[in-house]
């Protein structure tokens, strides 16, 4: 019992380094973000704000935050609606070669994204398209629809299936009854779909680095500066990308939690 | 039987039909036809030539490439789910359900943050006079040189992978059956036997899968590669980066990503086979 | 006789190679209460689905007031339906469940509230109106359901077993007030359930279905006392069974060989042919019990296996020495007094006109 006790201990701490392994560059890179060190190191250097203070003075930031914004926004539209209409067409319909029409929507995010990033490069660049921030929202739209199929599908699951029947034997229309009830019942899946297919829109670098030409999003211009030279900047530019996708993450959390346990109880 | 026009089904079948075929399904077959492509004055005009196929698949350097790609994501795939098995029974089989709950919350977390910045403080953290090479010093050691090594781009992919690794091995083995592993042990099994004759059987899919995606995302980052391993052994990913980026060569490009694919797909079947070959899981 | 409210005629539906219903023909009649009865799986789920436009027949003619319905979408009919699961919409309260056929048929919004509010009174429900839905109990919400569906004024209203989840109290509250509500509105119920109490508590006529066919149509007293065939008499469950073949006839009687015993029969004039094969069932209720062996032209010696107990009737489960399981049902006073115990031997026996004979099959 007791060396039963001992291993369970060596257990846990061992549970531990692998998460302070996992977290150590999320936490340093705060961390360094405050650190006035140019190349940080033990001991740190003084508290200061001074890189927060050069980003927000830096338009090119601005502009990329506004891009970023612009585009993972639309993304979420976007890919939110394609996964709607593939969770329901999968949630209400059996139709002939239904396994290749969702392989169709799940498959994309199994490809390397360098992969996807030279084939949507090339294939945007022959229909004009590319190198716009239009290019990076069709793009991640492809690549995040999968996000919000899954969770949305997963909310239907919980659907009584006699719901949407029950609504067309009270005189709804089957377009009425998608208005009045399969869509009310979905919202929280819809908006935790929108929250996380905005934050791995916001995240991604690579699609857009090949894609975007000259308007580059936040994760571009990041890329840029570390091809560059050490410079903090990035730790306090990752500062706020975290604190954003987080929020999304977050809100996504506790819309989709939250109504699950109520349609349990 | 009569089939009509379903207006209302169709509006929500097809959108994604004639989304995916026109930007997922058309740049991979676009992908494949630029392949034969020639480049002329840096233009590439339309052709069907097997130019370019030759010409990286003669060449040595594609090849140590190709071998070092499979070389140094499969080094980082076994360390990862070595790494990570400990760590997942223990979530798996000795901690409570809430635990385990917020621990995979927990681990969900850096796939939100951006995959650049933590390479980046990784890079500060290992450089010579970085984080891990002071705090060694304190008890004197070092310093090593962590950098532009495997050792840096393993650290890389692992960032990247073990989060995922932990979440895929932990789930599959806490739905495990536990009465079969009280039974394994009522019959006299030894603990460590009973892991590897109970546990790692019944979880032999989810193990599987979880290899098969640490490897699939290793194989095609170059982020780690190039900024942790300092890229003097090019892998494919940077291969097509350098190759697209900077000699506009991107028929060439499109002949490694297309021979990434392949390699992918078969290693992906195999693994899938060999997760549900009969009389294994059950 | 009036014309129909209802009929189906050879109507036939299919799923793939699975035959849900072959060839019915029912007529419903205007403001009566049909229950359809039947095990899970004989089809009487898929004839309320074909009524209210779910399900599309494979073949055959549905009617609703003369007009074929075939084609007709739900939405365009006036069926609604009080289902099994209740499928009340989860995100909106108890009033707006209620309205919410009203505001598919563009009812204007004072309106529709007056009128739910005054259903959900009848329904005595009306101090939860404004109650998100999942808060209610499930006796309140199967209200919730009934008003939501009357609310809609229709001439029909279609119920796919609505008291299934509920407790057996509850079940014989909600049976007076559908029996009451349906009374007072004077419009068809069409009931689909499987329980036996419930369809013959409540209904005029009860369909007895059996593979996709229709067993028998009749009043419940019509079921119970004259099955028309084995099928209904075993379903009904109160019934002994017993076939042999006919050893001679009379005016209005046939004796007939069982391996239980020689039995007498009144049987209809087609049904008297010496030498055929000829099988009668006998009521659970209808029969006799005595210590003694009895005067009677129809008895037989049985051990008592076991007896249980639904209120103040017992039933009686017993064996012949030929190993044939008889019922009988009855007061428990009456079985205090015979004073039995498991394995005593005692004589059944009924008269000749309580035999029913039941058609070949």
């Amino acid at each position: 019992m007791k060396q039963n006790r001992l291993l369970n201990i060596i257990l846990m701490i061992y549970v531990l380094c692998i998460f302070a392994f996992i977290f150590a560059p999320i936490l340093f890179s705060l961390v360094f973000s405050f650190n006035s060190q140019r190349f940080p190191t033990i001991p740190l250097g003084n508290f200061t704000t001074e890189w927060y203070a050069k980003i927000f003075a830096d338009p090119d930031v601005w502009l990329a935050a506004r891009n970023s914004l612009i585009v993972s926004v639309s993304t979420a539209l976007l890919a939110t609606f394609l996964g709607f209409c593939t969770a329901y067409s999968d949630f209400r319909y059996n139709f002939r070669f239904k396994g290749p029409y969702l392989a169709l929507i799940l498959l994309p995010p199994t490809i390397p994204l360098i992969i996807m990033a030279l084939a949507m490069l090339a294939w945007l660049s022959r229909l004009g398209l590319s190198g716009q921030l239009w290019s990076i929202i069709l793009a991640h739209s492809v690549l995040t629809a999968p996000f919000a199929m899954a969770i949305i599908r997963l909310r239907l699951n919980q659907m009584d299936p006699d719901l949407e029947a029950a609504a067309w034997n009270l005189g709804s229309s089957e377009w009425q009854a998608m208005r009045h009830i399969i869509i009310p019942f979905c919202a929280p899946a819809i908006v935790s779909g929108l929250c996380l297919t905005a934050a791995v829109s916001f995240d991604e670098f690579a699609i857009s680095w090949f894609v975007s030409g000259l308007n580059k999003t936040v994760p571009v211009i990041i890329l840029e500066i570390v091809q560059g030279n050490i410079d903090p900047q990035v730790n306090a530019i990752g500062t706020f990308v975290f604190l954003t996708s987080m929020t999304l993450v977050i809100l996504a959390q506790v819309f989709f939690i939250s109504r699950q346990v109520k349609s349990h109880s | 039987m009569k089939r009509k026009f379903d207006l209302y089904a169709m509006t929500w079948r097809l959108p994604i039909i004639f989304w995916q075929a026109l930007f997922f399904v058309g740049p991979l077959l676009f992908m494949i036809a630029i392949s034969f492509f020639v480049v002329k004055n840096y233009r590439m005009t339309e052709a069907f030539e097997f130019v370019n196929w030759q010409k990286m698949l003669t060449r040595n350097y594609f090849w140590d490439s190709y071998g070092y790609t499979i070389f140094i994501a499969g080094i980082s795939t076994i360390v990862a789910m070595v790494l990570a098995f400990p760590a997942s029974f223990a979530l798996a089989f000795r901690a409570s359900d809430n635990l385990r709950r917020w621990a995979i919350f927990l681990l969900i977390i850096p796939f939100f943050t951006s995959y650049l910045v933590r390479t980046f403080s990784w890079y500060v953290i290992l450089a010579e006079s970085g984080v891990v090479n002071a705090m060694l010093g304190y008890v004197g050691l070092g310093p090593f040189k962590m950098l532009n090594t495997h050792f840096g781009t393993v650290v890389g992919y692992l960032t990247l992978t073990l989060p995922l690794v932990v979440i895929l091995q932990t789930v599959t083995m806490a739905n495990v059956d536990k009465t079969l592993i009280e039974a394994a042990r009522n019959l006299g099994c030894k603990p460590l036997a009973t892991i590897w004759r109970v546990v790692l059987p019944l979880s032999k899919t989810g193990l599987i899968v979880a290899a098969l995606f640490c490897f699939i995302l290793s194989f095609g980052d170059f982020v780690a590669p190039f900024y942790l391993g300092g890229s003097q052994e090019p892998t494919l990913p940077i291969l097509i980066l350098d190759t697209t980026k900077s000699g506009q060569q991107w028929p060439r490009a499109a002949v490694v990503a297309i021979m990434m694919m392949a390699t992918l797909f078969t290693i992906a079947f195999a693994a899938i086979a060999l997760a549900y070959r009969k009389g294994g899981a059950r | 006789m009036t014309e129909p409210l209802v009929t189906f005629r050879n109507v036939k539906k299919h799923f793939g190679d699975f035959v849900a219903v072959r060839e019915m023909d029912l007529d419903i009649h205007t403001g009566e209460f049909l229950a359809i009865m039947g095990s899970s799986g004989c089809g009487k789920t898929t004839t309320l689905r074909m009524l209210a436009g779910l399900e599309a027949p494979t073949s055959g003619e549905i009617r609703i007031g003369g007009d074929l319905m075939n084609d007709v979408k739900p939405h365009e009919r006036d069926t609604p339906l009080v289902w099994q699961s209740l499928a009340l919409f989860p995100f909106l309260s108890a009033r707006e469940n209620v309205e919410f056929g009203l505001k598919m048929r563009g009812v204007d919004k004072d309106e529709r509230k007056r009128r739910a509010l005054e259903w959900l009174d009848r329904m005595e429900i009306g101090e939860f109106a404004d109650r998100n839905i999942t808060t209610l109990s499930g006796g309140q919400k199967q209200r919730v359901a009934l008003a939501r569906s009357l609310v809609m004024e229709p001439q029909m209203l279609l119920l796919d077993e609505p008291l299934s989840a509920l407790d057996a109290n509850l079940v014989i509250r909600m049976q007076a007030v559908l029996t009451r509500l349906q009374k007072e509105l004077g419009i068809t119920f069409v009931y689909v359930t499987h329980s036996q109490s419930e369809a013959f508590a409540m209904a005029d006529r009860v369909v007895i279905m059996s593979q996709g066919e229709i067993a028998q149509v009749g009043s419940p007293k019509d079921i119970y006392r004259s099955p028309a065939n084995r099928f209904v008499a075993e379903f009904v469950g109160r019934n002994n069974i017993l076939g042999g073949t006919v050893i001679s006839q009379s005016s209005e009687t046939v004796s007939v060989s069982t391996t239980s015993g020689d039995f007498t029969a009144v049987a209809p004039a087609d049904q008297r042919t010496t030498g055929s094969d000829l099988t009668f069932s006998v009521s659970a209720d209808l029969v006799s019990v005595s210590i003694d062996q009895p005067d009677a032209l129809n008895k037989v010696q049985c051990n008592v296996i076991s007896e249980e107990f639904i209120g103040s009737v017992v039933t009686l489960f017993l064996e012949s020495a030929d190993g044939h399981e008889f019922k009988v049902q009855m007061q428990e006073r009456d079985l205090i007094e015979l004073d039995l115990r498991s394995g005593s031997q005692i004589w059944l026996s009924w008269l000749p006109e309580n035999a029913h004979v039941l058609d070949g099959d």
